[in-house]
This record gives C-alpha cells, structure tokens and sequence, in this order.
C-alpha cells in the first residue's frame, strides 16, 4: 500500500461512536473509559501530551470535562493509562521467566519480542514515545523510560554478573543497556513508522532476533548450544 | 509470621530481574519448603502473584512496610 512520507492521514477514531450531540447516557462506564482512552490516544500521537488539553479531549468526544475527570484524575493519568493500555503487560515478562530456560540471553530474546509484538501492534505508542522526546517533559520521559527499564535494568545487573560468572572483558552494563535500547527502538521506528523499504526482507521480529544475536556477541555473551 | 527455609533478597531490583532470581532460588528448594522475598519494586506485588499463578507454588503471605514488600512463597 502506498503511503505517504509526510503527516499521516487522518484516522477514523471511536468518534464514529458518537454519533450524536454528547455520549450517550447509556454507555456503560467500561465502554466511556475505552472511548475516552481512544480518542486521547490519537490526540496525544499527533500533538504529545503538552499539546492537548483536557478541554480539547472532551471537545473531541463531545462532553464535557466534568465528565473525563470522572473517569480520569488528571489529564496526567488519562496519558498513563493510554500507555497502559497499549503496552505489554507485566504479566506477560513475568510469563516469559517462567517460560525461559532461566539464560540471559534467553529472558531477553523472550522479553523483547514480547515487547515488539505488543508495540508494533499499535505505533501511536512509538509516536507518542517521538512525541515525547521532542517535548522534553521529566514527566513523560519518565513514563518511557519506565518502560525500557526491563531491559535497561535486566542487561545492566545481568552483564555484571555474567562478566564475574564467565570471566568476560569487562562490559559497561549501562552502556550496553543503551546500545540494546537505541537497537531495538530504531528497529521499532525503521518498520512501524518510516516503514523503510530497506528492511523490507525481514519481518519484524526476525529484525530484532537478528539484533539480539547481534547484541549478545558484541558483549561477549556465547549463548548455550541450543 | 510464616517461617522460611530461604531469603531472596531482591531489593533495588525491577522487574523481571526479582522475578528471575526467585525462579532460581525456587529451584534450590524441596517442596513444601517457603523461600521469603524482599523487594521494593511496586510492581512485584502484581508480578509474584502472577508468579506463582503461573508456576503453581503458593503465595502465603505479602506484606508492605516501609516502601519494602515481602513475600513468602512455598514450593508445590
């Protein structure tokens, strides 16, 4: 499909829903929730958090802001629970160790496909991630970088001690933890968002399986014969 | 208070890494033996209970003091 470099198109949004002057009474509050959670979501990808207000949500949805801060306390965690509701959930990491061979290298393959399926699955959360960056805001930054810390923090402590256990050249854990992020955040941008033809050939995931591997020589970590 | 056979202590640490630490020490454990946790993560609350819901050992006890949480878990 051909698809244009430039801003992208205006989506449908749950909108749609309300077809009328305000929502209807008898949405139940679960189905309120998820649209209000929609709507913010586009609004938050294409202008980030600083630039949508409370006001321009409930604009949007045709209600008033009475009514979003009574589902939401702040317009703070309305953008959290967007994120929320777009990312992995913990559950899932937790499944993963359970599910690995107990390796590094195996508990970080399994995490990061988990987290490239869950946020390929929907690219405003990349948008949003751009979006924040370009802001500047502590509190946004925040929230991101809560996100990598599975992977910041698992390759920090891990490589610590698999440099002691393995008697590997030392490797600056927080500096490969970096490498990882950029890697995988750029692999994330390169297909959901540029979707740079260049790339074409590889799916995805066997990009990031491919980084991975990539990842785990250039520390120095020989993965167990499979 | 439950008694227990282990201590893990987890604290500083953040998902999954509590998580994978426990896996490992569970390992080290007879059944029916508990190995206690100290984590201060708030998200471990949430990530021991789907722990053990996943592995089948049983969460006895979760207690929260001081910005800590502790767990004990007993191996099935």
């Amino acid at each position: 499909m051909a698809r244009s470099r430039g801003r992208r198109p205006r989506r449908a949004t749950p909108l749609a829903r309300f077809a009328g002057p305000g929502m209807s009474k008898r949405l139940r509050a679960s189905e309120r929730r998820a649209t209000i959670l929609a709507v913010a979501k586009v609004l938050f990808s294409d202008k980030g958090y600083h630039g949508v207000s409370v006001d321009e949500i409930a604009r949007r949805l045709g209600v008033s802001p009475a009514i979003l801060y009574r589902h939401f306390a702040s317009k703070e965690a309305l953008y959290e629970e967007v994120l929320n509701a777009i990312a992995c959930k913990r559950e899932s990491y937790v499944e993963a160790v359970v599910n690995s061979d107990g390796s590094f290298a195996d508990v970080l393959r399994k995490i990061t496909r988990i987290y490239i399926e869950s946020v390929s699955k929907d690219p405003d959360y990349l948008r949003m991630e751009l979006q924040s960056a370009l802001e500047g805001s502590d509190a946004t930054r925040q929230f991101f970088e809560n996100r990598w810390r599975p992977f910041t923090d698992f390759i920090e402590f891990s490589l610590q001690e698999v440099t002691v256990e393995k008697g590997l050249p030392g490797v600056n854990g927080r500096v490969a933890a970096m490498a990882f992020q950029g890697m995988i955040r750029e692999a994330l941008y390169a297909k959901c968002i540029y979707r740079s033809p260049r790339y074409r050939e590889l799916s995805l995931q066997e990009l990031a399986e491919q980084l991975v591997t990539l990842f785990l020589n250039a520390v120095g970590y020989l993965e167990p014969a499979s | 208070m439950t008694e227990f056979d282990l201590v893990l202590d987890a604290r500083g640490l953040n998902c999954p890494l509590p998580i994978l630490r426990a896996r490992q020490s569970i390992q080290k454990l007879n059944a029916g033996q508990v190995l206690h946790i100290v984590a201060t993560d708030p998200g471990s609350v949430k990530d021991f209970e789907a722990f053990c819901k996943q592995t089948g050992n049983e969460l006895l006890a979760t207690n929260q003091q001081a910005g800590e949480y502790s767990f004990d878990i007993r191996k099935n």
